[in-house]
């Protein structure tokens, strides 16, 4: 589904992902551990086509979409939910989900508003808020917005990068249930996380990278290779 | 008090009535301005002479015969094209430098410089003034209004009560809102930022070629009508919030009644600086205007 081959992405001269490769099958959740400023942001941002790689490759299901635009890449099906959430100011809630729309090229209005009707029967939250500008919610409901108007879209691919920071616990809890029903959905996942140990019940495998480079993997099922995880991230 | 009222009718109230067409001639020509400002971050220096090329089609396609209410649709949608392939032409390749405050500055610029003269190459140096569309005036509380300066007043709010409907209440809106703000999280979202850039920037162009339109029945057609309007159009984009429509309304109708009124009580020779004047006093206290940039909240 996903292949990245030796990808090297720069943010001017600052060599900051340095020859990462990945295979990812439909379905899987894999993890993507390291401290902070290790590249795993830019690793997002680089599948998402928010920074063009200088070498490298990137296949999502045969294709090729390294340096494509990130509307293209958005709308073959890889939906990005950033570290910060970018809710747009100004934007209602519903205004913010049904730009989700877009990810869908070829969907009827009929569909669409199926697809709507679904996400505020899963987010009972976002439809009693549906005329609430988006940056005046909770930092919850803006964390859910946030991966609601990716769902919107129905992705094949979803990248998160860091859901749960600053969230109360039941939020997070409830965060990683969407993840997993995500996964139920047949839906592939790279989820850039620091708390490790929430992170891990979601995932199947995972990366641990360290200065732009991966430094080890392993199954989130097997006690050693996260024990060996935590000691390589020194967390 | 009947003085206070003759004063009223017959010295203030025309002076404001000046001070209101000219208004609104500024916002049909700021609006599209601010737009292109808010959603691309690009200062359009030759808005003017998009302005005037607005007004240069419809005297052309007048003068074959084409009556004025068809040009006032028929300009903008020509303009359409025109301002499309501008953007994705020229802005688009200099649009991701380092440098682009001073790239598209600089460009678009040079392009109104180039513009101009084409305009003078063509249609020649001279003022042409085009038919009065209404002819004939009323008479509001005894104070004497051409029936097509009423119309321009009246036709004015409707045009920025359209852009603003399509801007705040429609899902085109919300796309070009959500661009301006955050780029890449609405790429992400699949939205074609950059048809979005350009077409907003058509959109900008063509809103300047109906004011081009519009008010070359009041102000003549000439190459460098343009230059008139810009300077008022960039105060008023910039006292009203960069991008900010509701700004350019307000700032629009401010500034020209000061315009207005100080030239009666003050002098015609001081209305400039004073207006201008604003402009620097609120760049230092208030950079980001009387209201907020487009996409901002």
């Amino acid at each position: 589904m996903l292949a990245i081959e030796n990808l090297n992405t720069y943010y001017g001269s600052s060599h900051v992902i340095q020859g990462i490769d990945l295979k990812a099958d439909q379905g899987a959740v894999i993890g993507v551990f390291g401290r902070n400023g290790v590249g795993k942001s830019t690793l997002l941002k680089t599948i998402a086509g928010w920074i063009k790689p200088r070498a490298g490759a990137i296949v999502f299901n045969g294709v090729r979409i390294d340096g494509q635009t990130a509307d293209r890449i958005a709308r073959r099906g890889i939906g990005f939910v950033p570290e910060d959430r970018r809710i747009f100011p100004g934007l209602t809630v519903e205004e913010n989900l049904t730009l989700g729309y877009l990810q869908v090229p070829r969907r009827s209005s009929a569909g669409n508003a199926a697809a709507l009707r679904r996400i505020y029967e899963r987010f009972p939250r976002l439809a009693e808020r549906r005329n609430q500008n988006g940056t005046t919610l909770s930092g919850g409901e803006q964390q859910m917005l946030a991966m609601a108007r990716v769902m919107i879209g129905e992705p094949r691919l979803l990248l998160i990068d860091e859901p749960s920071e600053g969230l109360a616990p039941m939020i997070v809890a409830d965060l990683f249930a969407i993840i997993g029903e995500m996964k139920q959905r047949g839906c592939t996942i790279l989820l850039v996380e620091q708390n490790v140990q929430q992170a891990l019940t979601a995932c199947d495998t995972f990366i641990a990278i360290e200065r732009g480079r991966i430094i080890g993997t392993g199954d989130a099922s097997d006690k050693d290779d996260c024990a060996r995880l935590m000691h390589a991230i020194s967390f | 008090m009947s003085t206070a009222i003759e004063y009223f009718q017959f010295v203030l109230a025309p002076q404001m009535l000046i001070g209101l067409v000219l208004g609104v001639a500024v916002i049909l020509v700021a609006l599209g301005l601010t737009i292109i400002f808010g959603l691309l971050d690009v200062i359009n220096m030759s808005h003017g002479e998009f302005y005037a090329l607005g007004a240069f089609i419809a005297l052309a396609l007048g003068s074959i015969g084409l009556p004025f209410w068809l040009l006032v649709i028929l300009v903008p949608l020509l303009m359409l094209p025109v301002g499309y392939i501008v953007e994705r032409g020229l802005i688009q390749r200099v649009f991701h430098s380092s440098e682009r405050h001073v790239t598209t500055l600089l460009l678009t610029f040079g392009l109104g410089l180039v513009m101009e003269d084409a305009f003078r190459l063509v249609f020649g140096p001279n003022p042409l003034k085009p038919e009065t569309p209404i002819a004939g005036a009323i008479d509001v509380f005894g104070v004497f209004l051409p029936l097509y300066r009423l119309f321009l007043i009246v036709g004015g709010a409707v045009i920025v009560a359209l852009v603003a409907l399509v801007v705040y209440r429609t899902r085109l809106g919300a796309m070009v809102r959500a661009a301006a703000f955050d780029r890449d999280m609405a790429a992400s979202l699949g939205v074609p930022v950059q048809h979005v850039y350009a077409g907003a920037f058509a959109f900008g162009v063509a809103l300047a070629g109906l004011a081009g339109v519009l008010l070359a029945p009041i102000y003549s057609v000439f190459p460098t009508m343009g230059r008139d309007f810009i300077l008022m159009a960039f105060t008023v984009v910039i006292v009203g919030g960069m991008g900010s429509i509701a700004g350019v309304v307000v700032a629009g109708l401010l500034l020209t009644q000061v315009q207005a009124i100080s030239s009666l009580y003050i002098s015609p020779v001081w209305s400039d600086p004073i207006v201008f004047g604003i402009m620097v006093i609120m760049l230092m206290v208030r950079p980001q205007g009387l209201f907020g940039r487009l996409g901002h909240g």
